[in-house]
């Protein structure tokens, strides 16, 4: 597990200490210290340590070796889940130098959100970064993320592909993406203009009050109706993504919509 | 008694001797043992009395109390499908939660020769 750095938050440790001695502390002298623990007493640093980025990976043996290569050299902290990939896409992520979480039964890409989110929160991780591994994303996109929440405007910064012209999305699939962007307004309440955008970036607070329970793709509709109701502060920020013929024959099909609109509905329904 | 009602009076007492020792040793709670036997005693007295089906049927408005027997075993088959569904994906959260907890502890820390 990756050390965490000299000027780590205090709020994370003060945390754990009230945990630990709450049975000393009077109530409401332990509620008083839990509250000014998650004040954010220390101003962020501007450090690519207190970042730790999150890759689900399935079977993403072909591409996946540049994505961690680039983003190592600009994120120590990067945690690949492989959500029981068949081929050797877990060998190349331990060989690369990131942080490996294997799941010994596939469970979909939400799921392997949630773990890597879960893992980061344990490792004290001041922001936390969800990044494709199909090299639809651009490291460099990450920092951009990442300065409205060290500016304290934001809790969450979400990619979108819409912002700026910048993506060579197919038709078919702006034009479903924009339908998911309806729905997501309309169930979430947030107005977003890319509601299934993998590039995502969050402050520990706000990651902590986010669980994602749809272990498959309809986690990005949950994940806006979770910011909704936690009353999170969130901004978007124009990103790129890159389709080539590799992620689009990887990626989801669009006629997965229908069974992602199911999965969300269901989940909705049944907790 | 006609061949139906014994083989439904045998089949229903086999029911309710297997949903008390269900009970006995706690594998059903007491509460789904009350809707168990409930739906016994009212299948024992349509099976002995089969001219009730129709009583009933003609008091909600249903033609034949076939017809009433029927359309109540499919809105029970859907219900209990329902819960078992919501089981299922109770079952799933649970799995997920298992194989997280897993992955974490097994994490894999950062191979030396790339620090």
């Amino acid at each position: 597990m990756p050390a965490t750095p000299f000027n780590a938050r205090p709020a994370g440790r003060f945390s754990r200490l009230c945990d630990r001695y709450a049975h000393q502390i009077p109530t409401s002298i332990h509620f008083l210290l839990n509250l000014l623990s998650r004040m954010h007493l220390s101003p962020p640093t501007a450090s690519a340590d207190d970042v730790f980025v999150i890759v689900p990976v399935f079977n993403e043996a072909s591409v996946l070796g540049e994505v961690l290569r680039a983003l190592l050299e600009a994120y120590p902290n990067v945690v690949v889940v492989d959500d029981c990939s068949h081929d050797d896409s877990g060998a190349i992520a331990a060989s690369s130098g990131a942080t490996v979480l294997r799941h010994i039964y596939n469970l979909g890409q939400g799921a392997s959100l949630q773990t890597g989110i879960d893992y980061a929160l344990r490792s004290d991780a001041q922001y936390i970064v969800t990044f494709d591994g199909d090299g639809q994303h651009r490291v460099e996109d990450i920092e951009r993320l990442l300065q409205p929440l060290r500016a304290g405007t934001a809790d969450v910064a979400l990619g979108s592909r819409f912002l700026e012209s910048t993506s060579n999305i197919p038709a078919q699939r702006r034009i479903l993406l924009r339908a998911a962007v309806l729905f997501s307004r309309a169930t979430s309440r947030l107005d977003v203009s890319d509601a299934h955008n993998g590039l995502r970036a969050f402050t520990h607070h706000a990651a902590s009050r986010i669980h994602i329970t749809m272990d498959r793709m309809a986690h990005a509709s949950q994940l806006l109706d979770q910011i909704g109701s936690a009353g999170l502060r969130f901004t978007e920020v124009a990103v790129t993504v890159r389709y080539t013929d590799y992620s689009l024959m990887k990626g989801q099909k669009n006629s997965q919509a229908a069974v992602i609109l199911r999965d969300y509905l269901i989940g909705r329904l049944v907790k | 008694m006609s061949l139906f009602q014994i083989g439904g009076f045998a089949f229903l007492g086999a029911l309710c001797f297997w949903v008390g020792r269900g009970i006995r040793v706690g594998r059903i709670p007491r509460y789904a043992a009350a809707v168990w036997l409930l739906l016994c005693v009212i299948a024992a007295v349509l099976i002995a009395d089969p001219r009730l089906t129709v009583l009933a049927a003609r008091a909600l408005g249903i033609g034949r109390g076939a017809d009433l027997v029927f359309y109540s075993a499919i809105l029970g088959s859907l219900f209990g499908s329902f819960l078992f569904y919501v089981r299922i994906r109770r079952i799933e959260n649970k799995l997920t939660g298992i194989v997280r907890e897993l992955a974490i502890r097994e994490a894999l820390p950062p191979s030396r020769e790339q620090q």
